[in-house]
């Protein structure tokens, strides 16, 4: 694995250490787990939408506006809190294949997500009311939710194995 | 009362079948917990979301009983999976559940939680408006709405710190 040293150099931080050795690690585990709550509730709620299963009535353009800031919100509090874990055991964590694979479903998730902004996104007012939406759409949707549940069976698969 | 609970179903068939499904079934620990969050997050986006807009923090655009109607149903319908999920847990091992004060801390916080969501869902399903009739209406909502965000948030952190409950009490 490269950067070994960095790792196990990260893992000997006194902040780390004391994370690992004391209640900010369930502390940290509780937080991070509340907002990927929050970050998938809110993609979903999105995903339905350019599914066209669920609020229907709403512009597409409109919800994915109006949630955005909260998915970030709530991705930033979740990336915070999970390097605060990572940290405690990081040349662990990094060789662990649960913890790759959770890295690259939210790099895919990530990739997806630009794929639809710059895409699909851009033609979104010839569909932007419609309740069948393009399939571009659609993929778009269906893929995002696919990915999303894959972080956090993951997430939790890094918790038994690890 | 709680002792016999616990033990009637820790002698129970039930048990049995969730210790085998939970050791028998390839990764259905993980599985189920995995479930049990994805259920969270719809809570997050249905009760969580109507509280916020209640608040005046969310979705500006959208109207509150319009949302009422339309996202309480995945309120009871995510609350069922995981109450499912969550049994599974409990069964397999009752007396680590029913003697957890952890599990104590969520689920006083659990009940009226529910029941608050119950009376929102039900008085907007009563008489469409409900909650947007009188300034005496929108400020209860409001006021229910930041007690049950605080409630929900309470849950989901009480119930991640159930398996932290020896380090709690037990600690040194």
């Amino acid at each position: 694995m490269p950067f070994t040293e960095f790792w196990t150099w990260l893992e000997g931080l006194p902040l780390a250490e004391h994370i690992g050795f004391t209640w900010w690690f369930p502390f940290l585990e509780s937080i991070h787990v509340l907002a990927i709550a929050f970050l998938v509730g809110s993609i979903l709620m999105v995903d339905l939408r350019l599914l066209g299963v669920a609020a229907l009535g709403y512009a597409a353009s409109r919800l994915t506006r109006e949630f955005i800031p909260w998915t970030w919100g709530a991705f930033c509090v979740a990336v915070v809190t999970g390097i605060g874990m990572f940290m405690t055991r990081a040349a662990t964590y990094i060789e662990h294949p649960p913890f790759q694979i959770k890295l690259v479903l939210l790099l895919l998730a990530g990739l997806n997500m630009a794929l639809f902004q710059f895409r699909t996104f851009r033609d979104i007012a010839e569909w932007d009311n419609a309740a069948v939406t393009p399939i571009a759409a659609r993929v778009a949707g269906a893929t995002s939710l696919l990915l999303w549940a894959g972080v956090v069976l993951a997430g939790r698969w890094i918790g038994h194995t690890i | 009362m709680r002792e016999s609970l616990a033990s009637a179903l820790a002698e129970s068939q039930a048990r049995e079948a969730a210790v085998y499904l939970l050791g028998n079934v390839p990764g259905l620990p993980p599985i189920a917990q995995s479930l049990h969050i994805l259920g969270i997050a719809v809570v997050m986006a249905s009760i969580v979301m109507v509280d916020l807009k209640f608040l005046g923090l969310a979705v500006p655009s959208q109207n509150v009983s319009e949302m009422i109607r339309r996202l309480m149903p995945w309120t009871w319908w995510a609350l069922l999976l995981n109450a499912v999920t969550g049994l599974l847990f409990v069964v397999a091992r009752p007396h680590r559940y029913f003697f957890n004060p952890v599990v104590g801390w969520k689920f006083s916080m659990l009940v009226p939680a529910v029941a608050l969501a119950f009376v929102v869902h039900r008085l907007s399903t009563r008489e469409a408006g409900y909650w947007e009739q009188s300034s005496g209406r929108r400020l209860s909502a409001r006021v229910i709405a930041a007690v049950s965000l605080v409630l929900w948030i309470g849950v989901v952190l009480a119930g991640r710190w159930i398996a932290y409950s020896d380090y709690l009490f037990f600690y040194e």
